[in-house]
């Protein structure tokens, strides 16, 4: 359902118009307590970015199975982890979503070819459960998604994660074409002070994936499908991720309202679909090498 | 998946998309004959495209030393042993490609390398077939003993394993040349092309943190030039252009000379099934035919025998077509033999080569009289 404001025109609003409209067949499920189909967004009066806030217990868990990916190449057939438990919060601008895992190993690391990093993500999609949100959108039904990543958390807390990382006693002789830096000190920023950015093709290129700095753990995107996902303009998505004695808790939060185009809004009092997925790095999850939710969920906004 | 055809297999195959061939596949032959492993191709592509930070181990050009050289780390044999035994019928191969033989779940069956794998690009150099402590050698002909250099790009294969691994469809291959490149800005560093490409010439930047291959110098190659491995090597062994789809080779054309009118040139590990674009010329020296055919296939031995004409001057047409590797930076669209010159073209028809077969010599006597000195440098 597509908004008539034009400064909205391209954004997609979940809830109000959707509702009335009586075309969600789930929209009317609201319901102060987690069921067996859906969960509940509650309200509270901020939404908080860390995981460990006192909040995120004013929120009912919900314990979502994770299954294997198996609808689209290459697939994960026997995933690594089998559980999580979600939590949903919103205070009228900004909703967030806790998810708890276990995990033994801390993979926060994708320098060396064969690290991949523990991630986890959460899908909104509008329409029923059974539309293209299984196949993370179509062509005329995008998804959003929030994707906190172990990697990128450890640059968020420690700076970017490079060289030193993964081979602290390394010696090169010299990067061109920066002769006047230390090799020891040769970074991406080294690099963009330079102008030398071609020297390395992710960064020249604007890739998201390899960018210098960052300022939060949580990317947001959209997807029409599978193979389609992408980076959207604005990155507001907030969040942290810790480690706890089994496994991660992370929190994942964005603002209510959509900014970018084929971006949802979602709006107090409604509902929409969700998915959830988990990666397990050490299990060299990556990509769609994952453990998706085996439903998807409806969650119900408290108005 | 779609059923499509190889020619180097000789039979129909699957793979996930339609055939669908470029225009003109860019295409390079290598004669391993001719190579010394000097590793100047290695360093003049490194030093172009991979001498960043995160680069260091990343070679999109390498030469190895067959047959116990391999980077990554054993990468053949692996790939290999994941393959298991498979035949060939004659000229047409009769077991399965690495897309046939995918297990569920997965496109193609792959060898994941590990960090480590990365960590010996010279492994193995220089080191001959047999062991040398066993027994006392003593130089006669034919050698007991071989190795030879195997020289390696990426192969911007008709059916590439990256471009078909890659969840994200970052990876495809240019409709005007056949080139396959890897969009550095939809990438996400899943590392599954690197996984699926046989030949591991799909590489992980550690900095950017997504993956990089080689482009096959396609700025160049966009104005007529050969990539600067190419036209670096000093041992003359490669000669580049651009291969004819199949049932349309041109015999003036010297890569489809090569590959499809002499047929020397044998694609490297064709039961893989991705049909790779670069061609090696097989070492005429080597005493185990199986060896080479498991590495250029069944063709291999025919080769040779052509290659030798060529050398005892039985064959004129494909020394001089060999003679002009690495004789111009331009690509050369057309050549042809008169007399004993060979003249060669590029694409707008300016002719960028004549040369002769026999290059001219003086001999002179060993002593010189105005000098009173003798000389070992006759010629």
């Amino acid at each position: 359902m597509v908004a008539s404001s034009s400064a909205i025109s391209r954004r997609t609003m979940i809830g109000g118009a959707v509702a009335g409209a009586g075309s969600l067949a789930l929209a009317g499920c609201a319901t102060d307590e987690n069921d067996a189909t859906g969960l509940h967004m509650f309200r509270v009066g901020r939404t908080p970015d860390d995981p460990n806030a006192d909040v995120w217990g004013l929120a009912q868990p919900f314990e979502i199975d994770l299954g294997p990916q198996d609808m689209a190449l290459p697939m994960r057939l026997d995933p690594a982890v089998t559980t999580v438990r979600v939590r949903a919060l919103h205070d009228g601008t900004t909703m967030g979503f806790l998810m708890e895992w276990t995990d033994e190993d801390t993979n926060d690391l994708s320098v060396r070819v064969d690290e991949y990093r523990d991630a986890c993500a959460v899908m909104i999609a509008e329409g029923t459960p059974g539309d293209a949100a299984r196949t993370m959108g179509g062509a005329d039904l995008p998804v959003n998604l929030l994707h906190w990543k172990a990697d990128w958390q450890r640059d968020v807390d420690q700076g970017r994660q490079g060289l030193d990382a993964a081979y602290p006693n390394r010696a090169v002789d010299v990067y061109p074409p920066l002769f006047d830096v230390a090799p020891a000190d040769v970074d991406i920023d080294a690099y963009v002070e330079h102008g030398a950015t071609n020297w390395l093709p992710g960064v020249h290129a604007g890739n998201p994936i390899s960018v210098g700095s960052r300022t939060s753990p949580v990317e947001k995107l959209v997807a029409f499908g599978f193979s389609t996902t992408t980076h959207l303009p604005t990155q507001n998505a907030g969040g942290a991720g810790m480690r706890t004695s089994t496994g991660w808790k992370v929190c994942l939060t964005r603002p209510l309202a959509a900014v970018d185009e084929r971006e949802l809004s979602v709006l107090p009092g409604a509902s929409f679909t969700s998915a959830f997925t988990v990666w397990s790095g050490g299990g060299r999850d990556v990509g769609s090498r994952k453990a998706p939710s085996r439903t998807v969920h409806v969650v119900t906004v408290a108005p | 998946m779609a059923e499509v055809f190889n020619w180097q297999l000789n039979r129909m195959m699957q793979y996930p998309y339609e055939e669908s061939r470029p225009i003109r596949q860019a295409a390079a032959i290598f004669d391993t004959n001719k190579c010394i492993g000097c590793q100047t191709c290695t360093l003049a592509c490194k030093t172009c495209w991979t001498s960043g930070n995160g680069q260091e181990y990343m070679l999109w050009n390498n030469v190895e030393t067959k047959p116990w050289g391999s980077y990554p780390l054993a990468w053949d044999v692996r790939e290999l042993e994941l393959l298991g035994p498979q035949h060939w019928d004659g000229d047409t191969y009769g077991g399965k490609t690495i897309f046939e033989a995918a297990p569920q779940g997965e496109r193609n069956i792959a060898w994941k390398p590990t960090d480590m794998d990365y960590s010996y690009p010279n492994r193995g150099e220089d080191e001959v077939n047999v062991t040398l402590t066993s027994k006392r050698y003593h130089l006669k002909l034919p050698h007991d003993m071989w190795f030879f250099y195997l020289p390696r790009v990426c192969n911007h294969c008709t059916y590439a394993a990256c471009l078909q691994g890659c969840p994200r469809q970052s990876i495809y291959k240019r409709p005007e040349d056949g080139i396959v490149l890897l969009d550095q800005e939809r990438c996400r560093g899943y590392r599954v092309c690197f996984e699926a490409c046989p030949y591991k010439k799909v590489f992980y930047n550690h900095t950017t943190r997504v993956s990089e291959k080689c482009v096959f110098c396609f700025p160049a190659v966009e104005q007529g030039i050969q990539p600067r491995c190419m036209r670096n090597c000093i041992g003359k062994i490669r000669s580049f252009g651009f291969l004819s789809r199949p049932g349309e080779e041109r015999e003036d054309n010297p890569i489809d000379f090569l590959v499809h009118i002499r047929k020397v040139g044998k694609p490297l590990y064709p039961q893989f099934g991705l049909e790779p674009n670069v061609y090696y010329i097989p070492p005429i020296h080597v005493d185990s035919n199986a060896f080479l055919t498991m590495l250029f296939g069944p063709g291999c031995l025919d080769s040779i025998e052509a290659y030798k004409k060529a050398m005892n001057g039985e064959d004129n047409e494909l020394l001089a077509v060999l003679l002009l590797a690495v004789s111009t930076d331009q690509i050369i669209h057309r050549f042809q033999l008169k007399g004993q010159t060979v003249e060669a073209w590029n694409e707008k028809g300016d002719k960028v080569v004549s040369m002769p077969l026999k290059v001219p010599t003086v001999e002179r006597t060993p002593y010189d009289p105005d000098l009173n000195v003798y000389r070992y440098n006759i010629t």
